[in-house]
């Protein structure tokens, strides 16, 4: 017991996208505070959150980049995309519109990341049963037909919350355990515990990585 | 807020400063704020050697003239900069970090803001050290001669003594930068860390500038070969694993209450002073006497060998003798597990747990201090064993303390030296060493040898054998010497009940019959310290006739923290979840008044400014509006931030102005509607949240910025125009030839120069400095409007504010008069009319026709020139360098080629047609 582990020995970077509404922000806090933002404002800009969770017995940190939803931000919201190791593609299970506009934020999401992303859908809002627009039956195939993680989960309720972050965090660890993630690749988005400083390598903490950012 | 550009200025050729941070240069009390650069200077041969140029500064650097140098710190091999901390201080997010700067002559300690800025800086620093390979050249610094005149001698305060006696330091040098002859200095190849404590032990001496430092930094800094870089302020979000370990640590102690239930264990604590006699029978009436397997043994003995060998040599054969006699009368039916055993010449401790607890025992350290001859030797003295059981720690000391009945002062030295000197090693190296009184239970047992006082010989064996111990006992030395708190502070003693266990005859019962014939005395005694103890029993045990002692055993129950794991587990989860929480709070985080940003009817030249406040939260924060991707700027060049980076300290306000502006680099682009007021600004904050800030706005066209043929196609004022159609007619392609594919032909110069034109020929033929005088700001904007809205019928302004707005005009045109494709060919023939006006024929006929009239116009002015003071070489200097622009940009041109677009248009202002 002495000898617990405390500490992560690795950080995987998440990021959050899908349509304005669809309850990036309320998925994060509920994840990261346990608790469900009722007037949560629109994002506007990226808000990040951490929590060590632990997988395989593994503590891992989280850091989670969560993106405006806006139609109007989205040229710049892609620039935050880039070394991310699982992405969030959220909907709205009572609003077609932003489950119809997956494909495309599918696109960004594959175009901009590394093939070994793990992406996981999901629908969210699953607690307004009564007002359901899409079925779980056919988000499913097209999460399959696309190779996609998938879950229904509410924010406010909490449910499959926790699970959404878990699921995401196994594949990943799956994929460093047998090797398909190359953890030296600049933008595999996953840190391992150093052994040894290495000088600058060490700056990708919530820092989104840009030129001319040269404060 | 990198103040390198200050830095920069200052520097000779070759030298750059990659970055700076300004910080504070602690002296004793002094605080004074310091500018640290980084400065690297590429050799000739390749390579390049670094280092720190330490400015003292006025205000917020930024210009060179800021800045004045105050030493400068070559990085060499024993150069260090590294982060500390005072002992025992927490670590506080957001704090300043603290570094300390050690080279071989001066040691220095500066403050540097929280911070990535800083992380990025002693990132940058450690980087710039010289490694340890001793095949490269050791930096030699030659480029820093310069400096040396005039750099002012370092105070003598800021230098350590032991710069004066370099011989002394031998390690010091190497353990930062690495020095090439380290490698050198461990041939038997043994590990860094090895070598490096066994060196630091070995010559304490040479340490003490650096007391402070434990062992553990200097293996760390050996280990890590350069510079330890930390920052407090990331010491959650950064890869500082051990850092976190050590506040989860911290934590769990603080809550050990929350996870741990107290479980009582049977101790059993016996100490026997056996006179250098082997054993000859059974241990069993002492250490099984119990109705009750005891869970622990601690069984001490003094005087096991009294032979020379064994105060010399340290090896008794004794010690195995009665290791075995001991584990053969421990509890029967039980299966102990020895723990550990320590021995000191003739006194020896031995742990055993039974067998079931061996895996809740850990941290398992014992030591011997020798108290004897010359307070060192261990004739007299104690060994003592700590470890930890379950989560309590726990501390055994068995002693022999000086004897003889007037030494009691001597044995409350003993004691006293065995509690000071006796110091455990922790499992983290880093910590300091435990002592005695650093455990939740202390049991310490031992020949303790204080004697009966006052009394003589026939009186205690009178009261013995009345069995008053009770009256007895208050002539004891040691509970008089507790009482007046000489000895044993805080311990607690059982009543004794037995009577003194010294002196007998051996193999008897009988009281010293030597010459001697030594008073009876409680020497052999048993106390404890700590909670949760209860004492069983305390008592002799006369059985034993080996020794002219006789040995005295104590059971007790002892209440041990154990852990309840689900409990445990649960604690841990609420810390890392509390430190999550926390790690996210110290988020920075703003609030902005406004994020959405509407600029209506902006204008040509017209300033308009926008502002809102950044409140700051409870963390402080570096703020900057940041480019986005493939983006040279953060925001479009009509637009500026001001300002658009700067720190917050917590709850702090700043108000930020968006200023709008457009020339004619911009103008052109949002005439043809190329670009839009339209603009996304993110505001960042230095590691935390993303900002997005919405620019819109409508944008007015202007004749100011369009191009002359564009205008040419313009019938009516622009602003009467639908959108599309300017679009369309800014976006159209100049022709060389009317090609007679437009719909309309187009006027022969825009109205709009024909407006300006005409109204100086009408009322500022005359005009004295005709466009040599500024014209007024709010005329211009009204001009402008004039033109744009074709309403030039009121216009009124002063001659010198239209002549100025011709000028603007002329050269706010996207392609001057003459086309840059025939600027080369202008040049060349300048002095020849002929040549000259042959390329003008060249021109696209509106730029011809606008050209031909100016040259018109100017020479009407010049007819004039008695009047309005104008020369033809005044005119051909404004105008030459407005009809004739450098297709190069805004680059300085060269005298040369001004004074030959003078002559250009000069010949044509002198030679009438």
């Amino acid at each position: 017991m002495a000898t617990t582990p405390y500490n992560y020995s690795y950080i995987f970077k998440y990021i959050i996208i899908g349509d304005m509404g669809v309850g990036k922000s309320c998925l994060l806090h509920q994840f990261t505070e346990k608790k469900f933002m009722a007037d949560c404002p629109h994002t506007i800009g990226v808000e990040f959150g951490t929590r060590i969770i632990e997988v395989s017995g593994q503590k891992i940190k989280l850091q989670i980049w969560d993106t405006a939803g806006q139609e109007r931000f989205r040229a710049v919201t892609r620039s935050y995309y880039r070394g991310a190791a699982g992405a969030l593609m959220v909907y709205d299970i009572t609003r077609r519109s932003t489950y119809n506009h997956l494909s495309s934020w599918l696109t960004d999401a594959r175009n901009l990341t590394n093939p070994n992303t793990v992406i996981i859908l999901i629908g969210n809002k699953a607690d307004l049963e009564a007002q359901r627009d899409v079925t779980y039956e056919e988000a499913k195939q097209f999460a399959e037909e696309n190779g996609l993680l998938f879950l229904e989960a509410s924010a406010k309720t909490g449910e499959n919350v926790e699970d959404a972050f878990l699921e995401a965090a196994k594949k990943i660890y799956q994929n460093i355990q047998d090797g398909s993630l190359d953890l030296n690749a600049a933008e595999s988005g996953v840190q391992h515990k150093p052994s040894a400083p290495q000088g600058g390598r060490l700056t990708s903490e919530p820092q989104p990585q840009r030129e001319g950012c040269g404060c | 807020m990198d103040q390198s550009v200050a830095i920069q200025e200052t520097l000779a050729e070759g030298e750059y400063c990659l970055i700076a941070v300004q910080g504070v240069l602690c002296e004793g009390d002094s605080r004074q704020s310091r500018l640290l650069g980084l400065v690297r200077y590429r050799l000739e041969h390749g390579g390049q050697e670094h280092a720190l140029f330490v400015y003292t500064h006025r205000r917020m650097a930024i210009t060179g003239d800021d800045v004045s140098l105050d030493q400068i710190v070559p990085i060499s091999r024993d150069f260090t900069l590294e982060e500390v901390s005072r002992e025992g201080e927490l670590y506080i997010l957001g704090s300043d970090v603290t570094v300390q700067l050690d080279t071989a002559e001066l040691s220095l300690v500066f403050q540097l803001p929280f911070g990535s800025h800083t992380r990025t800086f002693l990132q940058e620093v450690a980087r710039a050290c010289p490694g340890f390979d001793p095949s490269t050249q050791d930096p030699e610094f030659l480029w820093l001669s310069r400096y040396r005149c005039s750099e002012r001698e370092t105070e003598p305060t800021t230098r350590l003594g032991w710069n004066s006696a370099p011989g002394t330091w031998p390690g010091c040098a190497r353990i930062g930068g690495g020095g090439p002859s380290f490698e050198d200095s461990r041939p038997n190849g043994k590990g860094l860390l090895v070598d490096q404590s066994s060196w630091s032990q070995d010559k304490p001496e040479n340490l003490l500038p650096r007391q402070n430092k434990s062992k553990s930094e200097i293996t760390d800094m050996v280990r890590s070969s350069t510079i330890t870089v930390a920052d407090k302020a990331h010491i959650l979000s950064m890869q500082k694993f051990g850092l976190r370990d050590t506040i989860v640590k911290s934590h769990l102690i603080q809550k050990e209450e929350d996870y741990t239930y107290i479980q009582n264990f049977r101790f059993f604590v016996g100490t026997y002073n056996v006179n250098g006699q082997s054993p000859k029978e059974c241990l069993q009436p002492w250490l099984s006497h119990g109705v009750q397997a005891p869970d622990v043994y601690c069984v001490g003995f003094q005087e096991l060998d009294l032979s020379k060998e064994a105060f010399f040599f340290h090896d008794t054969p004794k010690e195995e003798e009665w290791f075995k006699a001991v584990s053969e009368g421990l509890y029967p039916g039980t299966k102990y597990a020895k723990v550990k055993l320590i021995r000191l010449v003739g006194i020896m401790l031995l742990l055993y747990v039974k067998q079931e607890h061996a895996e809740y025992i850990s941290e398992v350290e014992a030591e011997t201090v020798g108290t004897g001859i010359m307070g060192r030797m261990g004739n007299k003295g104690g060994v003592a064993i700590r470890f930890r059981f379950h989560n309590t720690s726990i501390c055994v000391v068995n002693s022999h303390l000086a004897a003889h009945t007037e030494e009691y002062e001597r044995r409350n030295q003993d004691y006293k030296d065995i509690c000071s000197r006796m110091q455990f090693c922790q499992v983290d190296p880093s910590l300091p060493p435990l002592t005695i009184n650093k455990h939740d239970v202390i049991l310490w047992l031992g020949d303790l040898n204080y004697r009966i006082e006052e009394l003589d010989v026939e009186k205690v064996k009178k009261l013995i054998e009345e069995k008053a111990f009770q009256t007895l006992y208050a002539y004891d030395q040691l509970r008089a010497q507790v009482a007046a708190k000489a000895v044993f502070e805080g311990f607690s003693e059982g009543e004794l009940t037995f009577q003194p266990t010294y002196k007998y005859d051996t193999g008897s019962d009988d009281w010293d019959t030597s010459e001697k014939c030594r008073a009876p005395a409680w020497c052999d005694r048993v106390l404890w310290k700590g909670k949760n103890i209860t004492q069983l029993s305390y008592q002799s045990h006369m059985a034993l006739k080996t020794s002219d002692h006789k040995p005295v055993s104590s059971v007790f129950d002892i209440g041990v923290r154990v852990v309840n794991e689900e409990l445990y587990r649960k604690t841990l989860e609420e810390i890392v979840r509390s430190l999550d929480k926390l790690e996210n709070a110290n988020i920075p985080s703003v609030s902005l008044s406004r994020r959405e940003f509407c600029f209506q009817n902006v204008k040509f030249m017209q300033l308009q400014v926008e502002s809102f406040t950044i409140q700051n939260g409870p963390v402080p924060c570096q703020f900057e509006f940041i480019n986005k991707p493939d983006e040279e700027s953060y925001c479009k060049r009509w637009l500026n931030a001001n300002p658009s980076r700067g720190f917050l300290l917590p709850d702090s306000i700043i108000k930020i102005e968006l200023e709008l502006f457009v020339n004619k680099t911009t103008a052109t682009k949002l005439n043809s509607g190329e670009d839009k007021i339209e603009d996304i600004l993110v505001l960042h904050l230095d590691r935390g949240k993303d900002y997005f800030l919405s620019v819109s706005g409508n944008y007015m066209p202007s004749c100011f910025g369009s191009p002359i043929h564009t205008l040419c196609y313009m019938k009516e004022p622009i602003l009467d125009l639908p959108l599309e159609t300017i679009r369309h007619l800014t976006l159209m392609q100049l022709q060389t030839e009317d090609d007679g594919s437009h719909l309309e032909k187009p006027m022969d110069i825009p109205k709009e120069l024909w407006m300006m034109v005409d109204y100086l020929y009408r009322n500022a033929i005359q005009q004295e400095d005709l466009f040599q005088q500024p014209g007024l700001r709010l005329e211009f904007e009204h001009i402008r409007d004039c033109l744009d809205t074709g309403t030039i019928d009121h216009l009124s302004a002063s001659n010198h504010s239209v002549a100025e707005a011709l000028l603007l005009f002329l050269e706010s045109l996207p392609e001057p008069v003459i086309c840059y494709r025939a600027y080369r060919s202008c040049l060349e023939c300048s002095g020849n009319l002929t040549a000259s006006n042959q390329v003008i024929t060249t021109l696209p006929a509106c730029h011809r026709n606008v050209f031909t009239y100016l040259m018109a116009f100017l020479q009407e002015l010049l007819k004039n020139s008695a009047r309005n003071h104008l020369d033809g070489n005044i005119l051909a200097s404004i105008f030459g360098s407005l009809l004739l622009r450098s297709p190069a940009g805004h680059q300085k041109l060269e005298t040369a080629e001004k004074k030959k677009a003078q002559e250009f248009i000069h010949q044509f202002l002198c030679n009438s047609p």
